[in-house]
């Protein structure tokens, strides 16, 4: 897996897509109205063999290093959901740019279903 | 992605043209049992010939994941609406909506059960609802009423301002008094004997 690296007077500082994607994870699900993140084929037979990963979260890295982020989402029902996306991308654009110092390029909402339940 | 389309096709096409070729063949007796063996001696004598059976099925197993997962990922494009902020994209899974309508519709006690199917095409978004009524409900008022509820819902929560229509066929409607009938027939088991009374006491 492709890791974003910077380098200092001390070494080479990697940062792991994986990490890149739980910090988008925990953005996204601060957001009120948000349920869970999404999962895809691939990651819900991780999570049946046990390792929990967010692998539905895709990261990608262009030439330039910007980072592209696709987020897939679970929406709480009641909600306004291009308003819960924008402050998903809001949210996570300052969580990732606080913690990585990256710079994001593009933050795709995929929102893929809404809360079953009691109303 | 129409040329992969078409490449997609003739593929199938093709293969399913030779399976059937060679069952025609088989059923007509053109090739012997004989025929088919010495084929797969021939293929399994040499090191070249198996090398080149093994790449063709090799190429044949590939080729077919590689036209479904196009197929599949031109479907799953298909099935969403999209809209782009100033971050990024926002895509709406239709399944999403789907899910929305069939939630809106446990507020309506009138309504026993609703299968949505939702479509978004250049008109507009089209919701086909398919829905199972109680016998007590006004199908005229019911159904409009569900229509303004539903379009309203969608416009509030997507935000979209694109037409929203919305159709709905009454599948089937159903008779409370029914439920309730069985509902008691499942209350009082019937005991084993029940119907026997003494006799000469």
């Amino acid at each position: 897996m492709h890791k974003e690296e910077s380098q200092n007077d001390l070494g080479i500082i990697r940062i792991h897509k994986n990490v890149i994607a739980s910090v988008t994870a925990i953005a996204a699900t601060e957001i009120d109205g948000v349920k869970r993140v999404g999962t895809d084929f691939k990651s819900g037979l991780m999570e049946l063999v046990g390792k929990k990963s967010y692998s539905s979260i895709k990261v990608e890295f262009d030439k330039n290093e910007d980072v592209k982020v696709s987020v897939p989402l679970i929406i709480k029902y009641g909600f306004n959901i291009p308003d819960i996306a924008n402050r998903v991308q809001e949210n996570v654009r300052a969580a990732l740019e606080k913690m990585t110092n990256l710079s994001i390029k593009e933050i795709n909402v995929n929102v893929r279903g809404v809360e079953r339940g009691q109303i | 992605m129409r040329f992969f389309s078409v490449l997609g096709i003739i593929f199938y096409t093709v293969i399913f043209i030779l399976i059937g070729l060679i069952l025609i063949v088989i059923a007509l007796n053109i090739v012997m049992p004989q025929d088919i063996t010495a084929i797969l001696t021939y293929v399994q004598s040499g090191i070249n010939p198996r090398i080149t059976t093994g790449l063709i099925g090799l190429l044949l197993i590939l080729l077919s994941f590689s036209f479904a997962q196009l197929i599949l990922g031109r479907f799953q494009r298909e099935k969403t609406i999209a809209f782009t902020t100033a971050s990024g994209e926002v895509t709406i899974a239709l399944s999403a909506i789907e899910d929305l309508i069939r939630r809106l519709a446990w507020s309506l006690p009138e309504v026993k059960e609703l299968r949505p199917d939702v479509i978004a095409t250049k008109k507009g978004i089209i919701a086909d609802l398919r829905v199972i009524l109680k016998s007590e409900a006004s199908i005229p008022d019911l159904t409009a009423r569900l229509q303004d509820i539903t379009r309203a819902k969608i416009q509030e929560v997507l935000g979209v301002e694109e037409q929203i229509i919305i159709k709905i066929h009454v599948a089937k409607i159903v008779s409370t008094d029914d439920k309730k009938k069985k509902d008691t027939e499942k209350e009082g088991p019937a005991i084993p004997f029940g119907g026997y009374g003494r006799i000469g006491s």
